[in-house]
């Protein structure tokens, strides 16, 4: 004789909160398509990494790709009075890599080059910077040599999207280029990656080859 | 048109805006109290009916006026599209704070009147269930701090009011057991009324918990979202945990204890009747 077990209407009442509350639990994302290992955007083809030069906010030249040679690279274009995608990107970086393991994070540098050369003087891009993590390397230079940088990568140029005087906003590419330790970037990271997807793939940059076919 | 708070994605700035659907539904709140108090005017031969205090009108007041800090600029667009914090705020205002004064505004005369509605009456009679109030309360909390939803309705006015409106509903259930503003339809005891309360600390412990100790933010809305002087989400999120945890843990033993000490001076009055009133009896 088969026993039928019924709920009672107090045991109900407060297991519906109870398993509704277990839901947060699933709050985590799933890697979007399951075909990637990465959560940001594979591109079809590698980007080479590009060979510049530029000021660093200490005054020093900085020769990007020798003094990123063997490091995860993340290089982001964007100015100190953006109010929205550049804070975002940074903080999410910062964040992320204030978690991670040092080994992991000791193989991963942050470059952060200056759309805006009129307003962001070395001083400005290194106080808005070590708001974020003060190991991240500000570069800045003329606005045509960071746009015939960025038109090297195929990124579009920085433009002033309008004048009102210093409150002027600067249009740029919104994605991070992330070069791993082959001198490539085969994964760029648009506005909108989120912490999680951070956490999820620098360790995977980091320990990548990226020999052969792309797993 | 904005009408409703709700993200907007666009940089935070601290030039007011008006948000018309805020100033209507409080307006129309306002306007159906006052209707109310006008339509329903008691009787003054009927003796048993309490009257319309400045109490009420007071408490009616503080209620509405929590209301339109709620959903009103600045707690209203920085809580709906800016900072995980203030949204938990609002959910406090909306669900723990407003509600009690709203009910302890309307006099028993007009809540009878209201309740004599048809429909309301019904809605009433299930809603106020103290087993389907705390359901509906902790359903409502849950389900509108679930990641998917504060993600899929934040970036709506709709979705957004649609939240709003939840808690304020989900509020007023599950405060009338506690009120006891009325006998019927469910009348609870002092001390069924504290342990519903008590057990209602121990569910909103969950989301505090994730928000407070998550390594990552929850919420894309409020990740993504242009920061607010530099606030950073982790920080927002931490905060948020802290003040639905302890705020809103305050309110309940706040509320609790207020009941514990009602329902003590009641058994004292009881215990002194009862010891002082036989010996007045003649003969006795």
């Amino acid at each position: 004789m088969k026993k039928t077990v019924a709920l009672t209407p107090l045991a109900g009442g407060f297991l519906l909160p109870v398993i509704l509350s277990l839901g947060i639990l699933g709050c985590g994302r799933s890697t979007p398509g399951g075909a990637s290992p990465y959560r940001g955007t594979i591109l079809p083809t590698p980007w080479p990494k590009v060979d510049f030069s530029l000021t660093a906010t200490d005054g020093e030249r900085f020769d990007f790709r020798r003094e990123t040679e063997g490091f995860v690279t993340l290089l982001f274009f964007g100015y100190t009075s953006c109010p929205d995608i550049c804070p975002v990107h940074m903080a999410n970086i910062a964040a992320v890599l204030g978690k991670l393991p040092p080994t992991i994070t000791n193989q991963v540098k942050v470059v952060f080059v200056s759309t805006d050369p009129a307003r962001d003087k070395p001083e400005r891009i290194r106080e808005w910077l070590d708001h974020f993590d003060a190991d991240f390397i500000g570069l800045r230079g003329s606005l045509e040599t960071v746009n015939a940088i960025q038109q090297e990568i195929g990124l579009p140029p920085a433009v002033a999207a309008r004048s009102e005087g210093e409150e002027h906003t600067v249009g740029h590419a919104a994605q991070v280029i992330a070069y791993t330790r082959d001198d490539s970037a085969h994964v760029v990271y648009p506005f909108g990656t989120r912490q999680t997807d951070w956490a999820h793939d620098l360790p995977k940059l980091v320990v990548e080859d990226w020999e052969g076919e792309m797993p | 048109m904005t009408w409703w708070c709700s993200a907007q994605g666009i940089p935070w700035d601290w030039t007011w805006r008006p948000y018309p659907g805020v100033w209507l539904f409080i307006g129309v709140l306002v306007a159906g109290y006052i209707a109310a108090l006008q339509r329903w005017r008691p009787d003054p031969l009927v003796g048993d009916q309490d009257s319309l205090q400045r109490a009420h009108i007071a408490s009616f007041s503080a209620g509405i006026l929590v209301l339109w800090i709620a959903a009103d600029w600045p707690v209203g667009a920085l809580g709906a599209g800016y900072l995980v914090s203030l949204h938990t705020l609002q959910y406090l205002l909306f669900a723990l704070v407003a509600p009690p004064l709203l009910l302890q505004g309307i006099p028993r005369w007009v809540l009878r009147e209201i309740l004599r509605t048809r429909w309301i009456g019904m809605l009433a009679r299930g809603l106020s269930r103290p087993l389907l109030a705390f359901v509906v309360f902790n359903v409502a909390m849950l389900g509108t701090h679930l990641p998917a939803v504060v993600d899929g309705l934040g970036g709506s006015q709709f979705g957004s009011f649609g939240m709003d409106m939840a808690w304020l509903v989900s509020g007023i259930a599950f405060w009338w057991p506690v009120m006891g503003l009325l006998p019927e339809p469910h009348h609870l005891s002092y001390p069924a009324r504290i342990v519903y309360l008590i057990l209602n600390v121990f569910i909103p412990t969950v989301p505090a918990a994730f928000l407070t100790f998550a390594d990552y933010p929850i919420y894309s809305l409020y990740e993504l979202a242009p920061p607010v002087h530099g606030i950073s989400a982790t920080t927002d999120q931490q905060l948020a945990g802290l003040t639905m945890k302890v705020v809103g843990g305050l309110i309940i033993f706040g509320t609790a204890s207020v009941l514990f000490f009602r329902w003590h001076r009641r058994e004292d009055d009881g215990t002194t009747q009862s010891l002082v009133i036989p010996s007045l009896r003649p003969g006795s």
